[in-house]
C-alpha cells in the first residue's frame, strides 16, 4: 500500500550503484518491502562493486549462516590483488602528491605541470591514467574519501575532456556519499556548467546527463540548507524542465514539493502549474494532484483528501522524508513545513472566490480546531496577508472585495502611453540628428 | 492469355496508336515473315500457334489497312512522278517512310516490305533520270528544284539502309512481284506446318534451310542476329534449343542486343519483356540471370509510358514476382552484390556459381521497389472505388508488403541501412492509416488468401513454363518467404519500422515516418504521444520547406490529431488542430481527397493534373463529414460562451471566424427548416445552446450520421454531453449574471443536470479567471454577484484607451520601419486576440510568415514581462526560445504551437512564394 508512492524503481536506474545504498537503507528502515528482498537486492548491487566484505556481511545476515559462497571469497582475493596492482601503478604519482614540497612546484598551468612531472619525476600519462584507475577502484571499494582526493588531483592533471568529466562525476558521487553537502554542491555546479556548455557531444547525450545530474542532486538539495531554493533554480530552467518532461516526469514530485515549501519562488509557480497540467497523463502523484486540485479544478474537498495522501508519500520518500532526531523525539521537518504551506495555499485560493466563510467549515478544511483556526486567521489579518474581518457573532469571516476602481484601471491603461510617446519622439530625434549632421 | 490482352487494350484506349500497337505486338508476330516469304533470310517458321483464329482475323485487318495505306501512297508517288512534281514527291516519300514504321511494327519484321522496296527502286530510277536530264532540271521551278535536291540526298541516305534488298530487287524483280499473291497463302500454310512440326521448313521458301543453318553455326553474322530480334519465343527456342550449344557468350550477346533495342522505334515494349523473360530461363550463371532479370523489371516499368496512367495489373504482378526471384537469387548467392554506383565489368556475370568472390551487378532494388509502390498507388487512384476491381486490387497489398519486407531484410543483411530505411518507409506508408481492426483484417487476408493465391499462381507459372520450352538453367527455389508476416499489433510493427528509419533514414524519410507515426498514434487515441512527437520533431516549422506530398501528409496527420483530441475530450486542442484546415475552405485539396473547385481562382490544366496525381486512394480517406462535424462542434463549444461573454462587442474576440460566418448566414434565414447536412445540425445545436437548452442541443448533434464512424461512440457522446452541459452553464452565467443578485448552487446544478462539485468547480474557475464578477457565499451556498458591470460611459472610456494603445503601437511600428529596419518582423504586436490571426491567415503566405513570429514573441513576452525591452532583444529572444538541438521540446510554445502550423496549409504554389519572402526578411534582419 505504502509502496504505491515509492519512486525507488524509477530513480535507481539513474543513479550510481553506490548511491542506491542510501535509498535501500531507507526502504529497509520504513519496512514496507520484505527485508529479505531488500538484502538480496543489496547483494545484487554489491556483486558489481568491489565492496566484497560488505557483501559477505549482508550474505551472512540474509541466510543467517557463517558460510560464504566460494565465488565471493574468490572475488575478494581478486579484488585485493587488483588493488595492489593498481596501487603500484599509481605509486609514483601518489608519492609525489603526498610530498607537499613537490606539490608546491605545480602551477595553474596544466601543460607546465605535465612537463615538470615528466621531466623531473618521470611521471608520464601512463601514471596519470593509473591514478584515475586507482581512484575509481578505491571508489568501488567504498573508500570514498580516498577516491575523492585522488580524483581531485587527477582532474588537475588530466587533459582528456571525457575522462575529466567522468572524474567529476566520481568526485560528486564520493562527496555525496561522504555527505559533504557544500563541496558536493560546488561539484554539482561545476558539472552543470560542463553539461550546459555547447560543445557537448549529442543532444540526446546531453539530456541523459542532465537527468543524471538532477537525480544525483536530490541527495544534495534535500540535505543542504539552501537546497530548496537551489532545486527550483536548477529544475525550473527550461532545459532541465524539458528533460524532466521528456524522460523523468517523476522528478516533478520533488520540484512540486520544493515549490510548495519555498515561498520565495512564487512568480514561476503559475507556469509550473501549467506544466503539471500538461504532464498529468504521464505522471501523477499525490503532490502534483494536490496542486491541480487547488489551482486547476478548485476542488477543495479533493485537496483536503490529497493532503493526507501527500503526508504519507512524503514520509515514505527517501529524500523528502528525512528524519531529524532531537533527543528522543524524531520529526520530519519537511512534512510539517509542507503541510503548513499547503494549508495556506488552500486557504488563499478559497478566500479569493468567497465572500463569506463559516469559521467551522474553514477550521475543518484546514485540519484545525475552531480556536486554532481563528488564531491562524487573525494572524494572517494582522500581518496584512489577508484583507478580511471576522464576524464573531455569526462565526464567519467576511472578505473585503478587492475590485480595483474603474478610474484606477483607466489610469493604469493610459499611464504607459505618454512614456512611450516620449520614447518615440526621442528615438525620432536621435535618428534625425545624425542625418541632419550628415 | 486472351483476357490479359483485353485488359490491356481497355487500359490504354485513349492512345489509339499505342493500343493498336500493343495488341499487334502480342498477336501477330507471324504474318510479316510470311509476307516476306521469298526472302532468303526467311527463317521458315514464325507463326505463333498460340494465336486463336478470332484474334487473327482482327489482326489481319489492321495489317491490311496498313498495307493498303502504303500502296495508296505508292500510287501517289507514281502520279507525282508522272507530272514530275518533286514537291509532292518529297511529301509522299516522307509519308511512306512514316507508314513503313507502322507496317514494320504491324508485321513484326525488321525487313522492309517488298512494296516499299519496289517503291524505292522506282524512285531511285526516276531520280537518276531526272538528274541526268539537265535541261529539264533547269526548267523546273525553284521550289521544285529545291525539292529535287533534297530528295536526292534523302533517298541516298535512306537507300543505303536497304541497299541489299534493293540490289536483290533489281536482280530478281520477280521475287518481289510474287508477294502480293503469296501473302495470304503461306500464312495458312505456316499455320498447318507449325502444328505438325515447328522446325519443318516452309515449302514456300526452299532457301530457308540454308539460312537456318547459317544462323545456328555462324552466329556472328550480323543479319542473322538482327533477324532474331523480330521473332518470338519459339524462334528463340529454336535457337537455344540445344542446351549444350548455349554458352554464356550467346546469351550475353543476345541480351545486349535486346537491351540495345529498348526504346528504339519499332521495338515492342511488351515483346521486349517477353524476350527478356525467355532469356532469364536460358541464362547460364546466376549473375547473368540476375542481370537479365533486372532488365526485365525495368522493361516492365517501361510498358506504360504515360505519367498519369498506371502499369497494367498483370504486368505489375509479374514484376513483383520477378523482383522476388531476384531476391531468391541474391539470397542463394550471397556473393552477388547489387550496386548502382559502379559500372560493372563487362564479363562480371560470366563468373559461375562456383566463383566465390563478389560479383557486382548493376541494379537498384530500392528504386525498383519504390516504383512498384508508385504503380500500385496509381492504379488505386485510377480505379473506381465502388467497384469490385478496386477491392481486388486492394487484395494485392500483401503481395507488395511481402516484397517490401523481403527487400528490407535483404538490405539489412547486406548492411545497406539507408536503403532499408527507405523501404521501411514504404511499409510504414502501407499500414500507418489502418486502425487495428483493418490491420487485423489485412493480416488475416494475407494469411489465408495469399496461401491460396500462391498455389494458384505457382501452378500457373509452372504451366507456362512447361509449355515454353526447356527448363531454366539456373533454377532458383523460392528461398524468400512469399507470405508477409505481420505482428499481432500494428503498433509493434510501426515501432520496429519507425525506429529503424529514425536511426538511418535521411531527412525526408524521417519526416515522413514521423508524420505517419503521429497519424498512427492519433488513430489509436494516443493523443499525448502523438502531440509530443509533433512538437518534439519541430515539423511545424520545417514542413513548408518540404515537398507537397509531405505537406499533404502533414495536413492529414493534423486532421487525424484533431479527431483524436476530440475523442479524448480536448476541445480546445482539437479546434486548434482543425481550424487552420477549414480556414481557407479548401479542405479537400489540403487533404488530397478530391479536387475542389474554387470560384475565384481558375486552375490551369497543368495544375489540375498535378493535383489529380496527388490524390489519395479512396480507402485512405478521412471522412470529411465527420471531420467537419468535429470541427464545428469544437468551434461551437468554444464560441458560444465566448460570444455570450462579449455580448456588447461581439467583434472583439473571435475564436473561429469560419463558425461565426456560418452562424451569421443561418441567422439571416427567415425560416429555418429541419437540419439536413452537418452544418445545419450544428447551427441548430448552437441556437439551442445559446438559449441554454443543453438537452436539445445535444439531441440535435447526436442525430448526426457520422457518429457511427467513431470508435467507442458512446463514450465520446457522453463526453460531448458533459462538455455541452458545462458550456451551457457558462453561457447561462455570462448571459444572465447581470440580472441576478445571487444564485444558489443547488438551483444551478439542477438546471444543468450537473453535480454540485462540478458546478462549484466550473463557477470557481470562472471567478478566478475574472470572467465572472462574483464570489461564493459559503454558509448559504450561493453565488453573490458583484456589481462591477461598467456603465456605458466607462465601457466607452475603456475602448478609447484601447484604441490609444493601438495607435501608439502603430506609431512605434511606423517609426521602427523607418529607423529600425529588421525590427519589423520581431515586433511584438500586442496580439489583438483573434483578429490578428484572421488577418494573417487572410493575407496568405506572407501573412503566415509574419504570424509565426507572433507566436514566438508572444511566448517570450509572457515570461519577460516587458515589451519595452527593445526590439533587438526580441530578435535574440526568438533564437533562444528555439533550441538548436532538434531533440529538445519547446514546451513553452506548446500551447500556441498548433496555430503556427498555419503556413504549412498553404500547400502548392503559395508555399513557394512564402519561402522567398522569408529569405528576404532574414537578410534584411542580418544587415540591420
Amino acid at each position: 500500500m505504502a509502496a504505491k508512492y515509492d519512486l525507488t524503481h524509477l530513480i535507481a536506474p539513474q543513479l550510481d550503484r553506490h548511491l542506491v545504498f542510501p535509498l535501500l537503507e531507507f526502504l529497509q528502515e520504513r519496512g514496507f518491502y520484505p527485508e529479505e528482498d531488500l538484502l538480496k537486492a543489496k547483494i545484487e548491487l554489491l556483486n558489481h562493486t568491489n565492496m566484497v566484505d560488505y557483501a559477505m556481511d549482508i550474505h551472512k545476515s540474509l541466510y543467517r549462516s557463517e558460510d560464504v559462497p566460494q565465488e565471493m571469497m574468490e572475488r575478494r582475493t581478486e579484488v585485493v590483488g587488483r588493488l595492489k596492482a593498481l596501487e603500484e601503478g599509481a605509486a609514483p604519482l601518489i608519492t609525489f602528491l603526498q610530498n607537499p614540497n613537490a606539490v608546491q612546484e605545480l602551477r595553474a598551468d596544466k601543460q607546465y605541470n605535465l612537463q615538470i612531472l615528466n621531466d623531473r619525476y618521470q611521471i608520464g600519462p601512463e601514471q596519470i591514467e593509473a591514478l584515475y584507475q586507482y581512484a575509481k577502484f578505491q571508489f568501488e571499494c567504498g573508500n570514498y574519501s580516498g577516491a575523492a582526493d585522488y580524483l581531485y588531483q587527477y582532474r588537475a592533471l588530466c587533459t582528456n575532456a571525457e575522462r575529466s568529466l567522468s572524474a567529476l562525476w566520481g568526485k560528486l558521487a564520493a562527496e555525496i556519499l561522504m555527505q559533504n553537502w557544500d563541496t558536493a554542491l560546488d561539484e554539482l555546479n561545476r558539472l552543470k556548467e560542463i553539461i550546459d556548455s555547447k560543445n557537448f557531444s549529442s543532444p540526446l547525450n546531453q539530456v541523459q546527463n542532465r537527468i543524471w545530474l538532477m537525480h544525483w542532486s536530490l541527495f544534495i538539495f534535500f540535505n543542504h540548507d539552501s537546497g530548496r531554493t537551489h532545486i527550483i533554480d536548477l529544475f525550473n530552467q527550461d532545459k532541465y524542465l524539458n528533460a524532466i518532461q521528456t524522460n523523468a516526469p517523476h522528478l516533478l514530485r520533488y520540484l512540486a514539493t520544493a515549490f510548495i515549501v519555498n515561498k520565495r519562488r512564487r512568480p514561476q509557480f503559475k507556469d509550473f502549474i501549467k506544466i503539471i497540467q500538461q504532464e498529468q497523463y504521464s505522471y501523477e502523484d499525490p503532490i502534483t494532484e494536490f496542486l491541480s486540485c487547488v489551482y486547476v479544478n478548485y476542488d477543495f474537498d479533493g485537496a483536503q483528501k490529497k493532503m493526507s495522501e501527500c503526508e504519507e508519500a512524503l514520509l515514505n520518500d527517501p529524500f523528502l522524508g528525512k528524519r531529524v532526531e532531537e533527543e528522543n523525539f524524531s520529526s520530519v521537518p519537511l512534512r510539517d513545513e509542507f503541510l503548513e504551506n499547503a494549508r495556506l495555499f488552500i486557504f488563499e485560493t478559497y478566500c479569493r472566490i468567497h465572500q463569506r466563510i463559516d469559521m467551522n467549515v474553514l477550521a475543518e478544511k484546514l485540519n484545525l480546531n475552531y480556536e486554532e483556526a481563528e488564531r491562524w486567521v487573525v494572524n494572517l489579518i494582522r500581518t496584512s496577508k489577508l484583507e478580511a474581518k471576522i464576524d464573531t457573532e455569526s462565526g464567519t469571516i467576511l472578505m473585503e472585495p478587492d475590485h480595483t476602481n474603474v478610474y484606477e484601471q483607466l489610469i493604469d491603461h493610459t499611464k504607459a502611453l505618454s512614456g512611450r510617446t516620449y520614447k518615440l519622439v526621442s528615438q525620432l530625434m536621435d535618428h534625425a540628428q545624425p542625418q541632419s549632421a550628415r | 492469355m486472351a483476357s490479359r490482352f483485353w485488359t490491356q487494350g481497355g487500359d490504354s484506349d485513349t492512345e489509339e496508336e499505342e493500343s493498336d500497337y500493343d495488341e499487334e505486338v502480342e498477336n501477330v508476330p507471324a504474318e510479316p515473315t510470311a509476307a516476306t516469304a521469298a526472302s532468303r533470310y526467311y527463317s521458315g517458321n514464325a507463326s505463333d500457334s498460340d494465336d486463336s483464329e478470332g484474334q487473327k482475323r482482327v489482326v489481319r485487318r489492321v495489317k491490311d489497312k496498313r498495307f493498303d495505306e502504303m500502296s495508296a501512297t505508292v500510287d501517289q508517288v507514281k502520279n507525282a512522278m508522272k507530272i514530275n512534281d518533286w514537291v509532292s514527291l518529297q511529301e509522299s516519300f516522307e509519308k511512306i517512310n512514316k507508314q513503313l514504321g507502322k507496317v514494320m511494327r504491324v508485321t513484326e519484321s525488321d525487313r522492309a516490305p517488298n512494296l516499299y522496296i519496289k517503291a524505292l527502286v522506282m524512285l531511285e530510277d526516276f531520280l537518276n533520270q531526272a538528274l541526268a536530264n539537265k535541261e529539264a532540271k533547269k526548267k523546273m521551278s525553284s521550289s521544285n528544284a529545291k525539292a529535287l535536291n533534297s530528295m536526292k540526298q534523302k533517298l541516298k541516305k535512306n537507300n543505303k539502309l536497304y541497299e541489299e534488298l534493293i540490289n536483290q530487287c533489281r536482280e530478281k524483280p520477280e521475287l518481289f512481284e510474287e508477294k502480293v499473291e503469296e501473302e495470304q497463302e503461306p500464312d495458312d500454310d505456316d499455320e498447318d506446318e507449325d502444328e505438325d512440326d515447328d522446325f519443318d521448313e516452309d515449302p514456300a521458301n526452299p532457301e530457308s534451310e540454308d539460312s537456318e543453318d547459317e544462323e545456328e553455326t555462324g552466329e556472328e553474322s550480323g543479319p542473322g542476329w538482327e533477324k532474331m530480334l523480330s521473332k518470338k519465343d519459339k524462334m528463340m527456342d529454336k535457337q537455344f534449343k540445344d542446351p549444350s550449344q548455349i554458352t554464356w557468350d550467346t546469351v550475353n550477346k543476345k541480351f545486349k542486343e535486346i537491351v540495345a533495342a529498348r526504346g528504339r522505334k519499332g521495338t515492342g515494349r511488351v515483346e521486349l519483356v517477353e524476350q527478356l523473360t525467355f532469356l532469364t530461363r536460358v541464362a547460364k550463371t546466376p549473375a547473368q540471370k540476375l542481370e537479365i532479370l533486372f532488365s526485365v523489371v525495368s522493361a516492365q516499368f517501361d510498358v506504360n509510358t504515360s505519367l498519369s496512367g498506371h502499369m497494367p495489373i498483370n504486368v505489375w504482378k509479374q514484376c513483383v514476382q520477378n523482383l522476388l526471384t531476384i531476391l531468391d537469387i541474391l539470397t542463394q548467392y550471397p556473393n552477388i552484390v547489387v550496386d548502382d554506383m559502379v559500372e560493372p565489368d563487362e564479363n562480371e556475370t560470366q563468373k559461375g556459381t562456383d566463383f566465390s568472390g563478389t560479383i557486382r551487378i548493376w541494379g537498384n532494388l530500392v528504386a525498383f521497389l519504390e516504383r512498384v509502390d508508385v504503380e500500385f498507388f496509381k492504379s488505386l487512384q485510377v480505379t473506381d472505388p465502388h467497384t469490385r476491381e478496386y477491392v481486388e486490387r486492394l487484395r494485392d497489398e500483401p503481395l507488395f508488403s511481402v516484397l517490401a519486407q523481403n527487400v528490407q531484410e535483404y538490405l539489412e543483411r547486406v548492411g545497406d541501412y539507408k536503403g532499408a530505411s527507405k523501404v521501411a518507409l514504404k511499409r510504414v506508408e502501407l499500414i500507418y492509416y489502418k486502425p487495428q481492426e483493418v490491420y487485423d483484417a489485412m493480416r488475416k487476408l494475407a494469411e489465408q488468401d495469399n496461401g491460396g493465391r500462391e498455389v494458384e499462381s505457382g501452378e500457373e507459372t509452372k504451366a507456362v513454363e512447361e509449355s515454353k520450352g526447356p527448363p531454366a538453367f539456373v533454377v532458383t527455389s523460392a528461398l524468400v518467404p512469399r507470405k508477409p508476416t505481420f505482428p499481432e499489433n500494428s503498433r509493434v510493427l510501426m515501432d520496429i519500422l519507425v525506429s529503424l528509419i529514425y536511426k538511418y533514414g535521411d531527412e525526408r524519410t524521417k519526416a515522413r515516418a514521423m508524420l505517419c507515426d503521429i497519424y498512427h498514434h492519433a488513430i489509436l487515441d494516443e493523443f499525448t504521444i502523438s502531440r509530443d512527437l509533433l512538437l518534439m520533431s519541430h515539423l511545424q516549422d520545417s514542413i513548408q520547406h518540404m515537398d507537397i506530398s509531405t505537406q499533404i501528409l502533414f495536413n492529414r496527420a493534423m486532421a487525424q490529431l484533431g479527431l483524436c483530441s476530440f475523442r479524448v475530450g480536448l476541445v480546445t486542442e482539437s479546434h486548434s488542430c482543425l481550424s487552420e484546415l477549414y480556414s481557407a475552405g479548401r479542405v479537400k485539396e489540403l487533404l488530397a481527397q478530391g479536387v475542389s473547385q474554387s470560384r475565384y481562382h481558375e486552375k490551369t490544366p497543368e495544375q489540375e493534373r498535378l493535383e489529380r496525381r496527388r490524390q489519395m486512394p479512396y480507402h485512405m480517406h478521412i471522412n470529411l463529414e465527420l471531420l467537419e462535424a468535429v470541427h464545428l462542434i469544437c468551434a461551437m463549444l468554444l464560441e458560444v460562451p465566448n460570444m455570450a461573454a462579449n455580448a456588447h462587442d461581439a467583434k472583439r474576440k473571435v475564436i473561429s471566424k469560419n463558425f461565426r460566418r456560418l452562424l451569421e448566414v443561418s441567422e439571416r434565414q427567415t425560416f429555418t427548416g429541419p437540419p439536413e447536412n452537418v452544418r445545419d445540425h450544428i447551427m441548430a445545436a448552437t441556437r439551442a445552446l445559446k438559449q441554454g437548452d443543453f438537452e436539445k442541443s445535444f439531441d440535435v448533434i447526436k442525430s448526426l450520421d457520422s457518429w457511427r464512424l467513431i470508435r467507442n461512440k458512446d463514450n465520446v457522446l457522453q463526453m460531448l454531453k458533459a462538455k455541452i452541459k458545462e458550456e451551457a452553464l457558462r453561457t447561462y452565467l455570462f448571459t444572465y449574471s447581470s440580472s441576478y443578485d445571487s444564485l444558489s448552487l443547488d438551483h444551478l446544478s439542477k438546471l444543468f443536470d450537473l453535480s454540485d462539485a462540478q458546478t462549484h468547480s466550473i463557477v470557481s474557475k470562472m471567478m478566478i479567471n475574472e470572467e465572472l464578477h462574483a464570489s461564493w457565499d459559503q454558509p448559504t451556498c450561493c453565488i453573490v454577484f458583484h456589481d462591477v458591470e461598467h456603465t456605458r460611459l466607462q465601457a466607452l472610456a475603456f475602448h478609447l484607451t484601447e484604441k490609444l494603445t493601438v495607435l501608439a503601437e502603430t506609431n512605434e511600428r511606423a517609426i521602427d520601419a523607418r529607423i529600425g529596419g529588421g525590427g519589423l518582423e520581431g515586433l511584438p504586436l500586442r496580439r489583438k486576440d483573434g483578429q490578428d490571426y484572421a488577418a494573417a491567415a487572410a493575407s496568405g503566405g506572407g501573412g503566415g510568415n509574419r504570424w509565426q513570429d507572433f507566436s514566438f514573441s508572444q511566448g517570450r513576452q509572457g515570461s519577460s514581462g516587458g515589451r519595452t525591452g527593445g526590439y533587438n532583444n526580441l530578435g535574440g529572444g526568438r533564437t533562444l526560445g528555439h533550441p538548436g538541438g532538434g531533440f529538445m521540446r519547446d514546451r513553452n510554445a506548446r500551447s500556441g504551437n498548433y496555430q503556427s502550423s498555419g503556413r504549412a496549409y498553404q500547400a502548392g504554389s503559395a508555399a513557394r512564394g512564402d519561402t522567398s519572402t522569408r529569405m528576404v526578411n532574414l537578410n534584411r534582419g542580418v544587415r540591420a
